[in-house]
C-alpha cells in the first residue's frame, strides 16, 4: 500500500487545510488531483513528516510517517514545487549532495548523480550553477535529486508547472518510463488533468481539504455511467432534444453551437437517437460516441462535495 | 576514479546501505561554497596576515632577547623579556584574530541558515532522511571550523613556534601559557560560532546578517574597551573579547607557576568579575544556539 490515511486533519490558523482525510491507495502511478488550494501540497508534506497532522494516522509504504519520519523519507523521493535550490552548486553537485544527505558515500553519490542526470537528459549543463538554469532544467535537476537515493516512492509536486509543451512532454515521457521500468512508484500532484490521464493508473481527487475520490481512473470513469453521444445536424435540434428527454435520456447542450450531448438511459442503444430523429424529422449529420473524459469525472467528483462545512 | 559506462536507464541501487553521518557533507559543502566567494578569500588573507605579523613579531622579540643574553645580560632579565613578550604577543593575537575571524565568519557563515530559508533549501534538506540535530550539527561544524582553523590552531602554532625558539629555561615557563591561551581561543571560537549562527537564523539575507555581525562585534568591542576607562566598569562585560581575556587571565592565575606569574609584568585589560564574564559569554552562546534551534524547530517538524 503506497498511502493509507485515516482521519488526517491539519489546520493553519483559520485555514483548515486537511479535513479528516481518509483514503488508501496503491498503484505504480497515482495522481493527486485538485484545484489550487485543495490541500495537495499539505498532504504531501504530512506524508513526508515535514508537517505533523493535528489528528489522524498517516502510513506511507506501511510506515508511520509521524513516528518514523526518517525511515519514511529514506524510502521517498520528493521534488517540491518551488525553485528549491542551493545557489552556487552546479546541477551535478546538487544531485550528488542530495545523495550524500540520504546516506550515500561521496563517490557513489557522484556516480549516481551522473547516472540520474543522464536519465533526466541534462547533459553539459550539469556543470553550470543551478541559478543559471531554465525552468525545464530545474525540474529535471529536482527529479534527479529525488531519484538519486533510489526511493520506492517518488513524490512530485506540480512537476510540469511552468514548462513549455516540449519540455512538459519529455518530462511526462520520463515519468512514464520510470513507471513502466524498474523505477519507483510515482505520486504526481497536479491540477493538470492531462498529465494524470497520461501517466497515472489511479488518482486521489481533493477539494477544499477533503478527499472526494481515491481509486483507479478506470473506476472513476465507470462511475460516470454510459458513454455520451455528441449530435450535430441541420437547423435547430431543440425538438429532437425534447423528444429524447421525453424518452428518458439525459440531454445537454454540446460544446459547439447547435450541438447536443446525449447520455442514453440504461439499456438503450444509439438506434434510439435515430428513431427519435426520424420521428421529429430532424436531419443529423454527426452521431459521435465519446468516452467519459477525466475532466468530466473530476468535475463530477468535486461537484459531489458541495460547499465547505 | 575509474571510468564506468552506464546505460541511460533507471538502475536500482543495492539495498542495505549503512547510514552515514550527515553533518559532514553539510559542513563540507557549506565551506566549499563559501570558498568560491572572493570575499571569503579576502577574509582568509586577513587572518593569514594577522598570523604572519604576530609570528614575525614573536620571532623578532625572542631573537632580540637571545641576542641580549649572548651579549652577557642577566639570564633572569632575558627570561622575563621572552616570557613577557610571548605572553603579550599571544594575548594580542587572540584579540586581533578574534576580530579578523569575525570578519571571515561573516563571509562564510552569515548565510548558512539565512540563505537556506530564503532559497527554500530548508525543505530540500528536510525532505531527505535528515534530522533537525543533523542539520544543526552540520551548520555548527561548518561555522566552528572557521575559528578552529584561524584562531585555535594558529594560536597553538604560534606557541609552538615560541617554545621552539626560546632558550630552554624560558621555554619551561612558556608551557604555562598554553592551556590558558587555548581556553581563551576555544571560548572565543564558541562565542563567535554561536552568535553568527544565531543571527543567521534570524535573518534572511547572508550579506545583511554579515554586516550586522561585524559592525555589532566592533561596536561591542570598542564600547567594552573605552567605557570602563571613563568610569563605566560594567561596560567591559559588553565586549566578548574582554570577557574572553578575563577567562584566559583567570586560568593563567589558577594554573601558572609562581615564577611565571612573577615574570609577567603586564596583563591585558580584563573585567573585575570572572563569574560575570563567564555568565556574559555563556549567555551569548546560549542565545545564539537557542535562536538557531528555535528557528529550525519552527521551520520543520520532523
Amino acid at each position: 500500500m503506497l498511502l493509507a490515511l485515516h482521519g488526517v486533519s491539519k489546520r493553519f490558523g483559520a485555514l483548515q487545510a486537511l479535513r479528516e482525510v481518509t483514503c488508501e491507495i496503491d498503484g505504480r502511478a497515482v495522481g493527486l488531483l485538485g484545484p489550487n488550494g485543495a490541500g495537495k501540497t499539505t498532504l504531501m508534506r504530512v506524508c513526508l513528516g515535514l508537517l505533523p497532522p493535528d489528528a489522524g494516522q498517516v502510513r506511507v509504504l506501511g510506515l508511520d510517517a509521524r513516528r518514523n519520519p526518517g525511515a519514511v523519507r529514506m524510502r521517498l523521493g520528493y521534488a517540491a514545487e518551488g525553485p528549491h535550490r542551493i545557489p552556487g552548486l552546479s546541477g551535478l553537485e546538487s544531485v550528488a549532495y542530495a545523495g550524500e544527505l540520504c546516506g550515500l558515500p561521496r563517490r557513489t553519490a557522484l556516480l549516481r548523480a551522473h547516472e540520474m542526470l543522464d536519465l533526466v537528459g541534462l547533459d553539459e549543463a550539469r556543470q553550470r550553477p543551478v541559478e543559471e538554469y531554465s525552468t525545464g532544467m530545474h525540474q529535471r535537476v529536482k527529479l534527479a535529486m529525488a531519484l538519486v537515493h533510489d526511493p520506492e516512492l517518488l513524490m512530485l509536486d506540480e512537476p510540469t508547472s511552468g514548462l513549455d509543451p516540449g519540455n512538459r512532454d519529455e518530462l511526462l515521457q520520463l515519468i512514464v518510463r520510470l513507471r513502466d521500468g524498474d523505477g519507483p512508484a510515482v505520486l504526481l500532484s497536479t491540477h493538470l488533468l492531462h498529465d494524470v490521464e497520461r501517466v497515472c493508473d489511479a488518482c486521489i481527487i481533493m477539494d477544499r481539504g477533503q478527499v472526494r475520490y481515491a481509486g483507479s481512473l478506470q473506476e472513476l470513469r465507470a462511475r460516470m455511467g454510459d458513454d455520451e453521444y455528441v449530435l450535430r445536424g441541420e437547423g435547430d435540434l431543440g425538438i429532437l432534444a425534447d423528444a429524447l428527454q421525453r424518452e428518458g435520456h439525459a440531454v445537454a447542450h454540446g460544446e459547439r453551437p447547435g450541438a447536443l450531448r446525449v447520455r442514453l438511459r440504461p439499456g438503450a442503444g444509439p438506434e434510439a437517437i435515430w428513431r427519435a430523429a426520424q420521428a421529429v424529422g430532424a436531419s443529423l449529420w454527426q452521431v459521435q460516441r465519446r468516452g467519459q473524459r477525466l475532466e468530466d469525472a473530476f468535475m463530477a467528483a468535486i461537484g459531489e462535495g458541495g460547499p465547505p462545512p | 576514479m575509474k571510468d564506468q559506462v552506464f546505460a541511460v536507464g533507471y538502475r536500482r541501487l543495492p539495498g542495505g546501505r549503512p547510514r552515514r553521518w550527515a553533518p559532514w557533507p553539510i559542513a563540507r559543502t557549506a565551506l566549499a561554497l563559501a570558498w568560491r566567494k572572493r570575499s571569503t578569500k579576502l577574509g582568509v588573507v586577513l587572518c593569514a596576515m594577522s598570523l604572519f605579523g604576530h609570528g614575525m613579531a614573536l620571532a623578532a622579540q625572542v631573537l632580540a632577547q637571545r641576542l641580549a643574553g649572548s651579549r652577557g645580560e642577566l639570564m633572569e632579565g632575558v627570561m622575563r623579556g621572552i616570557v613577557c613578550d610571548v605572553h603579550s604577543t599571544l594575548a594580542s593575537f587572540i584579540g586581533v584574530q578574534m576580530l579578523a575571524c569575525a570578519f571571515l565568519l561573516a563571509m562564510v557563515a552569515a548565510g548558512l541558515v539565512a540563505e537556506d530559508r530564503r532559497t527554500g533549501a530548508m525543505e530540500l534538506y528536510f525532505s531527505r532522511p535528515l534530522r533537525r540535530h543533523d542539520y544543526v550539527a552540520g551548520k555548527l561544524l561548518a561555522a566552528g571550523l572557521v575559528p578552529a582553523a584561524t584562531l585555535v590552531l594558529p594560536f597553538a602554532l604560534l606557541w609552538l613556534f615560541a617554545i621552539g625558539m626560546a632558550p630552554p629555561a624560558a621555554a619551561g615557563e612558556l608551557w604555562g601559557l598554553l592551556l590558558p591561551g587555548l581556553l581563551g581561543a576555544l571560548v572565543a571560537a564558541a562565542t563567535l560560532t554561536a552568535t553568527i549562527l544565531g543571527l543567521s537564523a534570524l535573518g534572511e539575507r547572508g550579506r545583511t546578517v554579515g554586516v550586522i555581525y561585524v559592525v555589532g562585534m566592533l561596536v561591542l568591542t570598542s564600547l567594552g574597551d573605552e567605557l570602563p576607562d571613563n568610569g563605566h566598569r560594567w561596560a567591559g562585560y559588553l565586549s566578548p573579547l574582554r570577557n574572553v581575556q578575563t577567562v584566559a587571565d583567570a586560568a593563567l592565575d589558577a594554573g601558572g607557576s609562581g615564577l611565571l606569574l612573577q615574570l609577567l609584568t603586564s596583563r591585558p585589560e580584563t573585567n573585575p568579575s570572572l563569574a560575570l564574564a563567564v555568565v556574559c559569554l555563556l549567555a551569548l552562546i546560549a542565545l545564539g544556539l537557542g535562536v538557531l534551534l528555535w528557528r529550525v524547530r519552527t521551520e520543520v517538524a520532523g
